[in-house]
């Protein structure tokens, strides 16, 4: 019965890619009188599809691990059938039933860790469901406008008209992929979601906010251009978009390098890494879009990749900060390789994919004249190093500073066969950086109408500013790091090694059992004192929604006085409101 | 002397003016008064009222009951019988309520000890 | 001899079966019937849909209308009746699967639960004034006896409190009908309804705001509902649930069939019911907020729902009253479970609040999951039966391009989540000690299932019966088809 059923989880898990090899034609029927669901499969639904065919399953597997969490594998279930949903939503109603499904099932998989608390699990369902809300009035309204809840462009519009659309459906998804101020629900939830799910909430459920920001360019017969006219080189409209993406990258990125806990690192590593996606949509160009779409599938695989490593480490040591941790390469070899290649990707250093990515989008943002918002850029994603590094030093070198991190084993096989995979799938597109292009993007520019960049070979990335052929890039890279290596391995003989961390002095100091030695305590503590950067990670938003809570708890306590528990009083109520209205009538009807 | 009074009009003001001070007292009752019973006292009298205006309205003077018999063979100068019948059952209907009022009332003084509106407090906000 | 299956049997059959209550307690059939006899007026619904959906079924008793009382079964009252039916066959399954409290198990509650029944029945089905004034006594009187079943200080406090509302909302009820019969002298509604307009405009408004009080009261609206949360806390969580279910629902479907059949043009009192839904359903839901104690927070969720519905009904379109009827019948089963479940649980637990919840969830799994799964569809999150009839009211609104309900809507959702999802949060609380549950028969667990399988089924199937509730919206609206069936046609 049990291997039945977790045949059937594995098999529901990997139902993303079946649809992708057998969907063929479309599906429709009647919900409700005037309201016709149909499903069909979209070229951009489709590049969609395709990160979730990847993540699913991958997250899938360990969850299979013993002792199962029956609850978890029941809930995962809606919740991939909710995103295949939401993804062949050919009308906005059945978007919109995929999208609450997906809603409720994450926060019930949310609970279901024991570190989930109050706060974080109520932001979490809180901002997800404003999120609907707007996207559901959003709905409505384009509902008003055409008549019908097929997605399409919509003609004859007014700029008003789709200005409040745009508004609606923009806020709706810029909640869900957690731009700046809303994204005060993504590092807790992050955090405190179980460790495998994490993965799946980066890596899947985030980029279906991507989906819904790239279908609403869809809405608009010229995309953003039609909005507000162009400035520079790009549309007006978007280049609001993309600050508030850059402006979320920038302080995503110095918040991460202050973080003291892996997951809350990448929780908000992956805020910074959507909002360069959000800049690129903003600047909706074809190389921009063909940007965010190939970022989004690196930071798909590179975040699943991450976070499962982490869990592997969690699940090891039962420690998640970085002073707790340290030494692990030694213990821990694959899970150090699928770290040291997910922040390679990260960091979007060549010769892996995220390099190829980002260069899209610099160029892009090039492309459009916006220099501004490429130098803002440029400076997060090369911050982006400093936490990459904290991320491979603080588990993995220096000295072990817990017990548990001093005892721990490899991660189990179930964990580190989709890193292996994705370490394969992150190497692969380092050599070829025009497969994915030609493959997985160029379908959906042309659905989109725009100009394709796919090059001559899947080995190539081309654009009108150059480009780079990965084969060549990947082997130079390959052979200084063999080199390196090499005399590494050659010169470690002569390398004093350290016996145990205490072992040193300095300044006359004897370092005790409480002195935190470990390089990755307290690192990027001192970046509080650069003046702006201090600013940024002083500030937060959290001040701002807990007095919006209190005063909601005050405004109840207010009119829950009305709700007194005495009878005279609720007569008395009644009778001087009839008495009122029946005198505001007669002054009205008299007069 | 009291001939006046068989003018309809008359009569009828008499029976609104009436009524109404008997509804507004028994409106009084029922907001101002603590005890249980002076409470359901009050929509007794309320009820009540709400019967006599019905009664006296509907009938005029110098109408017969709408009984056919001894010579009485057509429906002419008679009071109309149905707010009679209808007020007969409000009467019995507004007695059932009140009878159950009553006995709530008196179970909970025999288990609480108090029979004071204001002291019906064990369902309320929370503070 | 045989029956004829008639209208009249829905209000006939309980009064009978509850009067001859002497005899089961001796045959010991109490139980079986308590069951049975909302089971038999389902069949009977059954039975009679596809005669309704041909045409308005009109049952005179003794003298035809207008002089005679009349009860009238159309497609919009016919919901109403399947609803009460279907609702008291749940509950008081669970009252006898669920082998709970004795109180709920005797004669008395046999009386007063066939009595609502009944009364509910009679005041959806008739056609005639007064008559409708009688049945608003029946249910009230057994209303206010079941929430006083318990016969301990709260319950007899709920009861009291009960009355005392009641009463006066039934004294203005009466004062609105005693005014009718003196303007029209008519009490047949159809012929008060061709009347009506004949009646000076002051006396109009004054009947009016009478019936509004009157019947806002008991329909829960909003500055005439504080009573509700006092009641639905003190009653037992089974009685909350029917008053939730149907009692609430027939008084609105009452007073929105009065406004809509006696009056020409509905456009005002329809603006002033739409003002007092929209009032009652965010008062309640920023109430709800920082209630502790499970039935008091249910019945606060009640009242936004309420609220909600009389928005849609208010707004008098053709899909908004569809959605406004749909949503009445979903609300009823929704409330079912989550009232339903609030006994389970409080019999387990002995306590409904939320501090002597936490962690109930891996006590009590399976009523931990019924939970949320009315508390996902009150909140109307598809793939449930909330959305579904939600999403119908706002097309309706968004269709005629009236955006303002849609973001009172939306933003009561909102805030309904922010205390839902915190029951849920602690219902699944992880506590190292357990709060200790005692035995409950699992078969009480049954009815549950039944409303929350069509939960699931209504919101994945709506299509299955929409045409019901368009037919009920049409029958609603429809003034001038409502009126020829009862005066024949040329009226």
């Amino acid at each position: 019965m049990s291997a039945i059923l977790r045949l059937l989880f594995l098999i529901v898990s990997l139902s993303p890619g079946l649809l992708l090899l057998a969907w063929d034609g479309s599906l429709s029927w009647t919900l409700i009188d005037g309201v016709r669901l149909s499903l069909t499969l979209t070229p951009l639904a489709g590049f969609f599809m395709v990160l979730l065919a990847v993540a699913a399953p991958l997250v899938a597997l360990p969850m299979l691990r013993r002792p199962l969490d029956w609850s978890s594998l029941a809930l995962y279930v809606p919740l991939v059938l909710g995103m295949e949903l939401l993804l062949l939503a050919g009308d906005f109603i059945s978007f919109f039933i995929g999208w609450e499904i997906m809603t409720w099932s994450s926060y019930l998989l949310l609970l279901r860790s024991p570190r989930a608390d109050l706060e974080t699990s109520q932001s979490y369902i809180l901002f997800n469901l404003a999120s609907a809300f707007l996207l559901l009035a959003g709905i409505l309204f384009y509902y008003s406008l055409s008549g019908d809840f097929r997605i399409g462009p919509l003609a004859g519009t007014t700029f008003g008209q789709e200005l409040i659309l745009a508004v609606l459906l923009g806020l709706a998804f810029l909640i869900k992929v957690g731009t700046l101020p809303l994204h005060i629900w993504v590092p807790s939830s992050y955090d405190q979601a179980p460790d495998l799910f994490s993965a799946f909430l980066s890596g899947a459920i985030s980029k279906m906010g991507v989906y819904g920001l790239i279908l609403l360019l869809t809405l608009f017969p010229d995309a953003l251009t039609s909005l507000a006219g162009r400035l520079l080189e790009g549309p007006a409209a978007g280049y609001l978009l993309a600050w508030i993406g850059v402006v979320t990258s920038v302080v995503a990125t110095y918040k991460a390098i202050a973080q003291e806990d892996m997951k809350r690192l990448l929780a908000y590593s992956s805020i910074a890494q959507v909002g360069y996606i959000t800049t690129a949509i903003g600047v909706g160009s074809s190389l921009a879009l063909a940007g965010a779409l190939y970022l989004a599938l690196v930071h798909t695989l590179v975040k699943v990749l991450l976070f499962i490593s982490v869990a592997g480490i969690v699940l090891q040591t039962g420690q998640r900060r970085f002073k707790d941790l340290g030494k692990l390469i030694e213990r821990m070899p694959v899970s150090f390789f699928g770290v040291l290649i997910g922040i390679i990707g990260l960091a979007g250093m060549p010769p892996l994919p995220g390099f190829a990515a980002k260069y899209l989008i610099f160029v892009s943002l090039v492309d459009a004249r916006w220099l501004l918002l490429l130098a803002a850029m440029i400076l997060a994603s090369t911050a982006a190093f400093i936490y990459c590094y904290k991320l491979i030093y603080g588990p993995f070198l220096g000295h072990a500073n817990s017990p548990q991190a001093r005892e721990a084993r490899e991660a189990p096989l179930i964990y580190l066969v989709p890193q292996v995979i994705l370490m394969a799938l992150l190497v692969l597109f380092g050599f070829l950086p025009g497969l994915p292009v030609q493959v997985l993007i160029d379908p959906v520019l042309v659905a989109l109408g725009m100009e394709t960049i796919g090059g001559a070979s899947w080995a190539e990335l081309t654009t009108t500013y150059g480009g780079y052929d990965g084969v060549v890039l990947m082997l130079v890279f390959i052979i200084a790091f063999v080199l390196v290596t090499g005399i590494f391995l050659l010169l470690r003989g002569r390398m004093h090694r350290a016996g145990s961390p205490y072992d040193l002095s300095y300044a006359g100091e004897v370092p005790t059992e409480g002195t935190p030695l470990h390089y990755g305590a307290g690192m990027g503590r001192e970046l509080h004192r650069i003046p702006l950067v201090g600013w940024i990670l002083r500030r937060g938003t959290r001040g701002f929604y807990l007095g919006l809570a209190g005063q909601m708890r005050a405004a109840a306590a207010l009119l829950g006085s009305l709700y007194v528990g005495r009878p005279q009083i609720w007569i008395l109520i009644a009778v001087v409101v009839f008495a009122a209205s029946l005198a505001a009538q007669s002054m009205l009807g008299g007069l | 002397m009291l001939a006046f009074l068989n003018d309809p009009g008359v009569l009828h003001g008499i029976v609104v003016l009436g009524t109404l001070i008997l509804f507004f007292i028994g409106l009084y009752g029922l907001l101002a008064k603590r005890h249980l019973l002076k409470v359901l006292i009050g929509i007794a009298l309320m009820e009540l009222s709400v019967y006599l205006l019905f009664i006296g309205l509907a009938t005029s003077p110098g109408e017969t009951a709408p009984i056919l018999s001894d010579g009485l063979r057509s429906f002419t100068h008679m009071a109309d019988p149905v707010p009679q019948a209808l007020t007969l059952t409000a009467i019995v209907i507004g007695l059932a309520v009140l009878a159950l009022g009553v006995s709530l009332a008196i179970q909970y003084h025999r288990l609480t000890g108090r029979a004071d509106v204001a002291s019906l407090t064990e369902l309320k906000e929370p503070r | 001899m045989t029956l004829p299956l008639t209208p009249v049997w829905f209000v006939a059959l309980p009064l009978l079966l509850a009067f001859a209550s002497p005899l089961w307690v001796r045959l010991r059939l109490l139980m079986p019937l308590l069951v049975g006899t909302p089971a038999v007026l389902l069949l009977l619904a059954l039975a009679l849909l596809p005669e309704v959906r041909i045409a308005p079924l009109v049952e005179t008793i003794v003298i035809a209308p207008p002089l005679g009382i009349h009860l009238q079964l159309d497609s919009a009252s016919w919901i109403l009746v399947a609803l009460i039916s279907f609702t008291g066959l749940l509950a008081t399954a669970f009252i006898w699967l669920g082998d709970g409290e004795s109180y709920l198990r005797d004669r008395r509650a046999f009386i007063f639960l066939l009595l609502l029944i009944a009364g509910c029945n009679g005041m959806v089905l008739t056609g005639d004034l007064f008559n409708l004034y009688v049945f608003l006594e029946i249910s009230g009187v057994s209303a206010y006896a079941l929430s006083a079943l318990r016969r301990d200080a709260p319950a007899l406090e709920a009861g009291l409190k009960y009355l005392l509302i009641g009463s006066v909302a039934a004294v203005f009820f009466l004062f609105a009908v005693v005014l009718v019969y003196l303007q029209i002298g008519q009490l047949n509604l159809a012929a008060i309804a061709e009347g009506f307009a004949g009646i000076p405009g002051p006396m109009q408004i004054l009947i009016g705001l009478l019936m509004l009080v009157g019947l806002g009261i008991k329909a829960e609206l909003f500055p005439f509902n504080f009573w509700v949360p006092d009641i639905y806390q003190g009653s037992h969580p089974v009685v909350a649930g029917l008053y939730s279910g149907f009692l609430v629902k027939a008084f609105l479907f009452v007073l929105f069939h009065l406004v809509f059949l006696l009056l020409a043009d509905p456009g005002v009192a329809g603006a002033w019911l739409m003002g007092l839904g929209a009032a009652t359903m965010l008062v309640a839901e920023v109430v709800a907020l920082r209630q502790d104690d499970m039935r008091r927070m249910l019945a606060y969720s009640s009242l936004g729902q309420i609220g909600l519905i009389a928005l849609a009904l208010g707004f008098g379109a053709e899909a908004t009253t569809a959605g406004g009827l749909f949503h009445m019948a979903n609300h009823t089963l929704i409330k079912l479970v989550l009232f339903l479940t609030a006994a389970v649980l409080m019999r387990s637990f002995v306590s409904a609040r939320l501090a002597d919840l936490a962690g109930a969830g891996r006590a009590r799994p399976l009523a931990a999951a019924f939970f949320v799964l009315g508390a996902l569809a009150v909140m109307g999150l598809p793939p449930l039966n909330g959305f579904a009839s939600k999403l119908w009211i706002l097309k309706g609104f968004a269709e005629a391009g009236v955006f303002w309900p849609v973001a009172l809507v939306l933003l009561a959702a909102l805030i309904e989540a922010g205390y839902y999802f915190r029951w849920i949060k602690v219902l699944y609380e992880p506590r190292a000690d357990l709060p200790e549950a005692r035995a409950v028969e699992r078969w009480g667990y049954a009815p549950i299932a039944v409303a929350a399988g069509l939960i699931v089924l209504l919101g994945v199937a709506p299509f299955l019966v929409d045409d019901l509730f368009i037919e009920g919206a049409q029958a609603l609206l429809d003034r001038g088809a409502a009126l020829s069936a009862v005066l024949g046609a040329g009226s």
